[in-house]
């Protein structure tokens, strides 16, 4: 026994100054660690166990060694960590320092279950929230507690950022997937947000891994920008010339024309200072030296500027003749580019001969202008006047394709625009509304103003101006707007409405202003009648259009309402007339003893509308209802 | 269930592909694969033409709702049906309406190219896995932007992992043009190849008992290595952003 605990002192002495050692240097873990394992687990005795479990705490806690070096530690005490918790009963001091210990090697651990599980997880609980609807939430926001950046220690190696960003994105698919089919969630607002912060949060930490590529840098063809871009095309190194700026045009000179060094100096260079005997020496050799591509590139460009130069003096001919006299005096003048030779003399000269015969005589000036082929702007004649009866014909043709235009827009359904409220400027749109709008207007207003002298010139017998009468654009457009509106009024009940607003409102502003000009005429009247003729016939006994029409219509007269009770000689739109005229008794106070009145005519004279009619009168007219109507009051006599 | 492995899952290019289910050579075990991209008709198909003559089982499918190719102008494309239109239909009707045109901006020679690789665009949303002419799934998915795998990792969501069997779905992004298509092909080949050699290996050493329904030791050994496998290749291929997840059919 005593030898035994003397055994375990002295192992403990010897553990201690390893431990020492371990403190001081903490490399010395590394050899440490594993050694002691094997003293220290759960066959040992409790102080052995003790030391053990707070040994492996302290050296995972160590700030001196390197996280590297604990990762790998930290796989070899695993087991050792598993079999302290796994024994019954184990001593709290060790339990205690094994969970510290653990708390230590978690990260270092967990950054060893390879992604791989973590997705594969993920993409698994997709059904899962399905199938599991009831634990759907709880699996959302454990999903949303979960940070797969908190999962990145440094160093950042492509591998690390490529798998937070799988997973991340992992993450994203699974969450936005449980979003789609569970819009209503209360947890779909948590589930956008977590998104949102996690993108950014991985954006921050590999700022460059989010951003598409850019484009590589490649070579450009150099000959034309818009081409795209190809890999490996066989380019030139020398700018394009399409982006060289073009001196002001006073100071171009050959030197500038044949100059390919960019340099100040050799532009300054006199050239007439070499002798054309040097010259020539130097340029033969070289010519048969210089690479054929950089020369034709420099040919190229040469031309190129040329060409700039002409188009941007806009004198193409004495351009040209420049441009030959340039090539031609070259040789002798200009010499500036090592590999930039001229034509040679032999040439030239021939070159010359040739130009002159070709040239035009002499007494011809060069810059003759172009012959003339322009004639000038042609303009065709004058039409003949229009005769009366062609000026109708395009008119109607006119008001034709006015409402032609509504048909067509009638085919396409109106957008659910938002009301405007009062802050709208009438067929400020192109829609039908707005179509409508314009048409009644010309309708109404156009001619408004016209007409009343016209009648008043007819009065006076002048034959053409009555003639003429007779076409008013105006009734034109209201013809058409009637059949438009008779055509299909359960439709454009609401074309009606507005066209007879507006009629009324031009009546009164004429009423008011053409006060001298004898009484206007009352279009509204008329035609408010005109369209309810054009209806009363088609409407059925359900028809909700007529009490619409009635109660928006700006006007109702006796006229109207006589229209209306003609509808109770039909016993089965009865209830339709007194229904509408009922309706116009109880919102439209202003016409409200007319539309008694018509009741009480209903009454008295159509048999079938007493019962309805007299319902309404026992409210609005009592005492009429004591008298006899004279249709019974007919019938008693007869008996 | 029908054994998924004996199907040779594209009927054109890989004819010659041997019976994988008992392969004489482990090495050459071959991992069926999947190629997407947006309209099945560049991207995926220069993989999926790739991949098919290096011998792997490859089906190829797009995401997007139409097939769009280029047209006389941006506003202007030809678009056609996936899962109706042949290539060859699509060929014969681009010939004859601007051959000039389409074979400038090198459509018809990639729609020709197609039509020697399969019958037709095909949709993925459209393709259920285990039935159709092309049945059976595959090991590895390979999409060729990240919408195309954002499609098709939630449309295996929706699937709701019926068969429940892991595949690993990859995301290599490459550019919409021509020559980026054929780098890109190439580097998927590659990562195609090492993700094979890897379940080879895993298979020679663990055996392949339970491989084909997606358990068993190899299996589950070669799941383990596939990140590495991946990142390895990133290093080589920095300019093909990488995604990856081990989602479920």
């Amino acid at each position: 026994m005593t030898s035994n605990s003397n055994g375990v002192a002295d192992t403990l002495a010897q553990l201690n100054s390893a431990r020492d050692l371990a403190l001081k240097d903490a490399s010395y873990y590394l050899q440490i660690v594993p050694a002691v394992l094997a003293l220290v687990g759960p066959p040992a005795g409790l102080e052995l166990r003790r030391w053990g479990a707070e040994f492996l705490a302290e050296a995972f806690a160590s700030p001196s060694l390197a996280a590297e070096r604990k990762q790998e530690l930290s796989l070899t005490v695993l087991d050792l960590l598993k079999e302290y918790l796994d024994t019954p009963g184990e001593d709290v001091v060790v339990v205690k320092a094994v969970v510290q210990a653990a708390a230590s090697i978690y990260p270092l651990v967990f950054r060893q279950i390879d992604a791989l599980l973590i997705t594969a997880t993920l993409n698994s609980l997709g059904s899962l929230t399905r199938a599991r609807a009831s634990i759907a939430t709880k699996i959302i926001s454990t999903v949303l507690n979960f940070n797969p950046l908190r999962l990145v220690k440094p160093p950042i190696t492509t591998k690390i950022k490529l798998v937070v960003r799988s997973i991340e994105r992992t993450t994203r698919a699974l969450l936005q997937n449980f979003a789609k089919k569970n819009q209503n969630h209360a947890l779909v607002g948590r589930i956008s947000q977590y998104i949102e912060q996690l993108h950014h949060a991985r954006v921050a930490m590999f700022d460059d891994t989010n951003r598409k590529r850019p484009a590589p840098v490649e070579p450009t063809d150099g000959l034309d920008q818009a081409k795209r871009q190809r890999l490996g095309a066989e380019v030139t190194d020398a700018p394009s010339q399409a982006q060289e700026v073009l001196p002001p045009p006073g100071s171009r000179t050959y030197a500038w024309l044949f100059n390919r060094n960019p340099q100040e100096s050799s532009v300054n260079f006199d050239v007439k200072a070499i002798t054309p005997e040097i010259v020539a020496n130097i340029v033969l050799p070289l010519l048969i030296y210089v690479e054929k591509g950089k020369f034709d590139h420099a040919i190229n460009a040469t031309q190129a500027r040329l060409l700039a130069h002409r188009k941007d003096i806009q004198q193409p001919r004495s351009a040209l003749d420049v441009a030959v006299a340039a090539t031609h005096k070259a040789p002798a003048d200009e010499d500036e580019e090592e590999y930039e030779p001229d034509f040679p003399p032999v040439e030239t000269t021939e070159q010359i001969l040739n130009r002159l015969d070709n040239a035009p005589p002499d007494e011809l000036p060069p810059e003759r202008p172009p012959p003339e082929v322009a004639l000038g702007p042609f303009k065709f004649p004058q039409p003949p006047p229009l005769t009366e009866a062609e000026t109708i014909d395009c008119s109607k043709d006119v008001v034709n394709r006015v409402f032609g235009v509504m048909a067509e827009l009638d085919e396409t359904p109106a957008p659910k625009a938002q009301r405007p409220g009062f802050n709208r400027l009438a067929a400020s749109g192109y829609d039908r509304d707005a179509w409508v709008t314009v048409i009644t207007r010309i309708a109404t207003r156009a001619a408004a103003g016209l007409e009343n002298g016209v009648v008043k010139a007819e009065g006076e017998g002048e034959r053409s101006v009555a003639r003429y009468k007779s076409f008013s654009i105006g009734n034109t457009i209201r013809d058409a707007l009637y059949l438009y509106v008779v055509e299909d009024f359960r439709r454009r009940i609401d074309v009606a409405i507005s066209w007879l607003n507006e009629e009324w409102y031009n009546d009164r502003i004429m009423a008011k202003h053409g006060g001298d000009a004898g009484p206007p005429v009352k279009h509204y009247d008329k035609w408010v009648l005109k369209v309810l003729d054009g209806i009363v016939p088609y409407l059925d006994a359900k028809d909700k259009v007529l009490i619409r029409f009635l109660s928006e219509i700006p006007g109702i007269g006796v006229e109207v309402l006589d229209r209306i009770k003609k509808l109770a000689r039909d016993p089965e739109r009865v209830s339709l007339a007194v229904n509408a005229i009922h309706y116009l008794v109880l919102v439209r106070p202003p016409v409200r003893e007319v539309c008694v009145d018509a009741l009480e005519d209903l009454w008295r004279n159509y048999d079938d509308a007493r019962g309805p009619a007299a319902k309404v009168l026992n409210k609005w007219r009592p005492h009429v209802l004591q008298e006899v109507p004279n249709g019974l009051g007919a019938q008693v006599k007869a008996e | 269930m029908p054994d998924s492995t004996k199907m040779g899952l594209d009927g054109t290019n890989d004819s010659n592909i041997q019976q994988t289910e008992v392969p004489a050579d482990d090495d050459s075990f071959k991992l069926k694969f999947c190629t997407v991209c947006a309209s099945n008709q560049n991207r995926s198909m220069v993989a999926h033409l790739r991949l098919s003559s290096a011998s792997f089982p490859t089906l190829s499918f797009g995401t997007g709702s139409l097939v769009r190719l280029p047209g006389p102008s941006i506003t202007e494309p030809n678009v056609y049906e996936f899962d109706s239109v042949s290539y060859d239909h699509i060929y014969r009707e681009l010939e004859s309406r601007d051959p000039r045109l389409y074979r400038a901006n090198g459509v018809l020679n990639m729609v020709g190219r197609n039509r020697t690789v399969k019958l037709r665009p095909e949709r993925w949303q459209d393709w259920k896995g285990s039935k159709g002419t092309e049945g059976g799934v595959v090991d590895v998915v390979i999409t060729c932007e990240e919408r195309c795998w954002d499609a098709v990792v939630d449309d295996l969501l929706n699937r709701g992992s019926p068969l429940n069997r892991p595949v690993h779905v990859f995301n290599v992004d490459i550019r919409d043009n021509h020559e980026e298509a054929q780098v890109g092909g190439k580097a998927i080949l590659e990562l195609a190849t090492e993700l094979n050699k890897a379940a080879a290996e895993e298979r020679q050493l663990h055996g392949t008992d339970g491989w084909h329904m997606g358990g068993g030791a190899a299996r589950s050994g070669f799941d383990e290595r596939v990140p590495d496998i991946l990142a390895e290749w990133q290093e080589r291929w920095p300019n093909l952003p990488a995604l990856w997840t081990l989602a479920w059919f």
